[in-house]
Parts: C-alpha cells; structure tokens; sequence
C-alpha cells in the first residue's frame, strides 16, 4: 500500500514558535536540525499530544487534525505509533505485556497470536516473559518498537530512537532499525539531530531550524544540494565560504575568492544565476581537496582545476585520517579566521607525502566539487 | 483488660480503619488531580487538604464544629431535617481522623503520582487507553509503593487521633473513647494499670501496621 501524508502546523508557545509545513510519503521521513529546532513537538502534534494552534494533518486521506475544520482527533484514535526517546517501556508489564497493550480491543486468543507474531518478527521470542529492567538497550528499542507496530499504525513516529545508547551499540542498531523499518513497510516519521543518522535511515530528510522547515529533499539530493547557506550550517558542512560571482551561466558559475577566480559547476536541476559583483556563498567538502605530490611532473592548469598554494597552519589526528588548515599565500584575511581550507586525507596519504615535515602545498579543487548555496 | 479497654480498642481500629478506607477513596483521585490536572482554585484544595498538618488538632477540631455541629454550617441544616448530628457519635471520630490524616497520604500519594514518567501516560494514551483506564493501568500500579506508604501514615495517625476526635465526638466511654482518649482518661484517674496496657497495646498495634506495609512494600517492588 502506497502512503501520503502532509502535515501544516503552527504552535506558539512562549518564546518559540512552530510553523511548518511538509509532505512525505513511503518509507521514513527524517525530522533533522539542532536541538530545540522543533522536531519533537512535530512529533507529539502529530500523535495528538499536543494541540496545534493552526493547520492540517492528514495521513492516507483521513484527517487527524484540522483547525478550521474543528477536527482533533485524540491521541487514542489516531492511529500513529510512538517510540519515545526513553522507549517508556510499562515497567510493570512483561515484554508480552507490553506489545500487546495496544491491542486490549481484540479477542484474547487474537491478541495472543498478534503478540507472538510481532515478537518473532523482532527476534524477541525468547524474551516474552522478562521485565524491561531486565533486558539490554538494543532489546528495549525492539521492544519498543513492536509495541507501537503491533497495533498496525497508519503512521510510526520515532524519537531520537538511538540517543540512549552508546557509540558502538549505536551503529550496529542504526542499521538494524533501518531493516526493521523497510521490511515493517510501515511509513515512518523519525527525530535525529545527527546527520549521518539522518542519511542512513531516511528517505526524504526534512531540515528545521529554529520552528522552520528550511529544506525538504530526498536525502541524496540534501547531501549533494542543500537549498542555503542555511541547510549546510545545520547540516555541519565544512569549509562554508563567500566570495562574489564574477560570471554566471547555466552550466558555469566563477566565483572571485581570496585573490583567485574559482570556477564551480552549476546546479544541474536549478541552475542559480547570479548577477555579476553580487556575494555568493557556496562549500568545498574537506575530503575533495587534491595536494598535488612534488615529485611528479609540474601541475598543468589543464589537468588541474582551480590551482592554489598554502601553507599548512594547523592539523588535527582523527584517527583514520588527519584534518588540514591551509592557509592561502595570497595577501588578505584568511576567510574561517586563521586559516581558508579545511581539508582532509587519509593517514596514508599524509604519511606518504610526508606532510609532517612538508608544509607547504599546492591544491586543486575539481569544479565539480565547488557547491553553490543559492540565498 | 478491662471491658472498657477493650471497647475502646475495639473503637480505635474501627474508626483507623474507616478513616484509612475513606481516605483512599477521597485521597487517591484527589492526588492524582492534584499531581496531574491544572485545575481553578488547584492551590486552594492544597492548602484547605495540608492545613491540618501544620494547624493544632483542636483547631481543625474547632473548624470541624463550625462546619458539623448541631449548629454549624452543613450540621444545622441536617439537625433540622432530621434530628440527628454526626457530633458526637463515632461517626465523628472517623471524620476527624479521616480529616487528620488526608494531608499524609494526599502528600505522599501526590509525590508519588508525580514521580510516574509522564511519557507512559503518553504512550498508553498513544496505545488507545483513555484517560481513566491509564491511570488504572499505568499510574497506580507505578505509584502502588507510595500510595501503599501513604495508606500506613494514614492508618497511624488515625490510629492515634486525640485532639480533633475530641473536639467533634467527645469522649463518651464505650462510644467515642478511642485509644488514646482512655488512655489519657486512664492515667487523669491514675488507673495506671489500664494505661500501660492500652499504651502497649496501641505500641503492637502499630508496630505491626509498619511490618505488614514494609512486606506489601517490598513484594510491590
């Protein structure tokens, strides 16, 4: 079955207000952005657990809520699981207890069967008759999860469903959840602020800040084109930048930076065009930098894209790779305080080039790995 | 132990364990609305619910008069209606001590409500359960220890009501002398035999309450 569903929400409160506005449809929806941006109180707008002051929800067709038309559906019609950040496991219920608590409607002997089934379907069998107290961080969130799934929700919404675990549990679940959601089929709406989360598990990623929505994309095209300077501030890109068009063409567009004209591809879907002399900001990922070994040939500017020098001013381990601060030789502020570039290699690379002892580089960016942010 | 003695001990657990029944009837909605709902005049019922706590005995007994007595507020009316007073019957003394005793149990149920993640209540509610059968299902169970040590506190301190009970029943001897007004009778009289065995008696008695609440507490958890 194919699934639609749109929500319109305003809420004030004091000092913040929510106003948004999205669709989504199939698969899982992440709600992405800082803490405080206004994700969870989507969220609980969307089970009924809080009233909105204006606007829509509709989900398959049936309208949960909708203030012009006086409609508020109750949390208990609603239909819409709720996994809650804390999981709020029923302590006092068994695992059994608990799945099946959403399904006190049915017959005994078909909520018996319902039970069982989601339990193996999660790989809980075994566990039906232990208390959450007794069961790790990974089971709780299966447990969690069933619940909500057993009462058959025309919507699923998740909380921050990993931020109660730890680092490596956290990886291992990401993924698990990922291929509970898809095999569930069940269309999902889910809270992160961490964006590799938020890449891994959704389908469309919707990006809030501060009570807005400020980009909805499938997750690709986020990554690839966020909409704003805005959207790659949240989203934590690196090396965000300004500079002034000099020229810009559907397929091209040339940047005046730091003494140098760079040259950027243009938006192959929404080709931004600039007027010349106006400020532009646009990304450089710190992993698309090429130093260009000394010990071959001289660069050749046709081989080489938007050629610079600089010095390596600080660096930082992290492990698998090392993190550069290059500073440009060319005269002028440096544009992120001390230093213009961050950029990345991989421990073998700085080991090989001998980066240690060698400071000073030269550097090509591939046109393609300049990304405009419209304004 | 004398007839009277045992009368009055009699007396006393009827009365305890009516007020602690009454309490729990009265004092378990009223501390879930008190720890959940925000409700007009919310601060008002708090206080009117704490003040026997921290009020002299005979004040709240005073009170009690005013609003009860053949001539209070509610007292004349029914007087005149029917002839009949709840003054001075151990009908009285069950009001008092249910009186004294709703603060510690409203108290200590409240905090216990309170404790109670709210998110349950959320997921229950999320889960189709409305309102009543959340609480049924969800909030007493998880606030079953508190409730259960509040019920005790209530039970003690009706067992031991003396200054309110006073003032509202009197104490007339095989009728509203609970424990501790024979005992204070006892030792005026200098019957110093009867006082020792009512003192030890209620001493028992309440060392068994605490027993027993430490067991149910301890099987709740």
């Amino acid at each position: 079955m194919s699934h639609r569903f749109s929500v319109e929400i305003t809420k004030r409160l004091p000092g913040f207000t929510l106003d948004v506005s999205w669709t989504a449809g199939d698969g899982v929806a992440v709600l992405f952005g800082p803490s405080g941006a206004g994700k969870t109180l989507t969220l609980q707008c969307l089970a009924g657990l809080i009233r909105p002051d204006a606007g829509r929800v509709v989900v398959d067709d049936r309208v949960l809520f909708d203030a012009a038309a006086g409609v508020n559906l109750p949390p208990q019609q609603r239909r819409v699981g709720y996994v809650f950040q804390s999981y709020a496991l029923f302590p006092h219920l068994t695992v059994a207890g608990n799945v099946g608590f959403g399904l006190r409607d049915r017959p005994r002997h078909a909520r018996e069967r319902r039970v069982v089934e989601v339990l193996e379907r999660l790989d809980l069998a075994g566990l039906a008759h232990r208390r959450p107290s007794e069961l790790s961080g990974g089971q709780r969130q299966r447990v969690a999860l069933g619940r909500a799934l057993a009462i058959d929700p025309a919507l699923l919404l998740l909380d921050e469903p990993l931020s109660a675990l730890d680092a490596p549990l956290r990886r291992a679940l990401r993924d698990e959840l990922r291929s509970i959601l898809s095999g569930w089929g069940t269309a999902a709406v889910l809270v992160t602020h961490d964006f590799t989360e938020a890449y891994r598990l959704a389908d469309r990623i919707i990006v809030y800040e501060n009570g807005r929505v400020i980009q909805s994309a499938p997750r690709a095209e986020l990554l690839w084109q966020p909409a704003s300077e805005a959207v790659a501030r949240v989203m934590g890109l690196r090396n965000v930048l300004h500079g002034v068009v000099v020229k810009a063409t559907p397929d091209r567009i040339q940047i005046a930076w730091r003494g140098h004209t760079l040259e950027a591809v243009n938006s192959p879907t929404r080709s931004y065009l600039p007027a010349p002399e106006s400020p532009i900001a646009f990304f450089i990922r710190p992993e698309y930098v090429r130093l260009i070994r000394k010990d071959r040939s001289a660069p050749d500017a046709a081989h080489h894209m938007n050629l610079m020098r600089g010095t390596v001013v600080g660096e930082a381990d992290f492990g698998t790779v090392w993190s550069l601060r290059l500073r440009l030789d060319t005269p002028g502020a440096p544009s992120q305080g001390d230093f213009d570039l961050e950029v990345e290699v991989p421990h073998l690379v700085y080991e090989i080039l001998e980066i240690e002892r060698d400071r000073h580089w030269e550097f090509s960016i591939h046109r393609g790995s300049i990304h405009v942010l419209p304004t | 132990m004398s007839a009277e003695a045992l009368s009055a001990l009699g007396l006393s657990i009827r009365v305890a364990v009516a007020a602690t029944l009454l309490n729990a009837l009265i004092g378990i909605p009223l501390a879930y609305l008190l720890a959940r709902r925000a409700f007009r005049g919310r601060a008002l019922v708090d206080l009117v619910v704490t003040l026997p706590l921290v009020l002299p005995p005979t004040v709240t007994g005073y009170y009690l008069i005013v609003l009860l007595g053949r001539r209070g507020w509610l007292g004349a009316p029914v007087y005149a209606l029917s002839g009949w007073s709840v003054a001075f019957t151990w009908y009285a003394a069950v009001i008092a001590a249910t009186v004294m005793a709703l603060p510690l149990l409203v108290r200590t149920a409240r905090a216990a409500i309170e404790s109670v993640d709210r998110e349950l209540e959320k997921a229950a509610f999320t889960l189709g359960r409305s309102e009543w059968r959340t609480v049924l299902e969800v909030t007493l169970p998880l606030a079953r220890n508190g409730i259960i040590a509040g019920l005790v506190l209530a039970f003690a301190r009706a067992l031991g009501e003396f200054g309110a009970t006073l003032m509202l029943a009197g104490n007339i001897p095989g009728k509203t002398t609970t424990v501790p007004l024979a005992i204070y009778t006892a030792v005026q009289t200098g019957e110093m035999g009867e006082a020792v065995a009512l003192v030890l008696a209620l001493t028992a008695l309440s060392c068994l309450v605490l027993i027993l609440a430490g067991r149910l507490g301890a099987r709740a958890a």
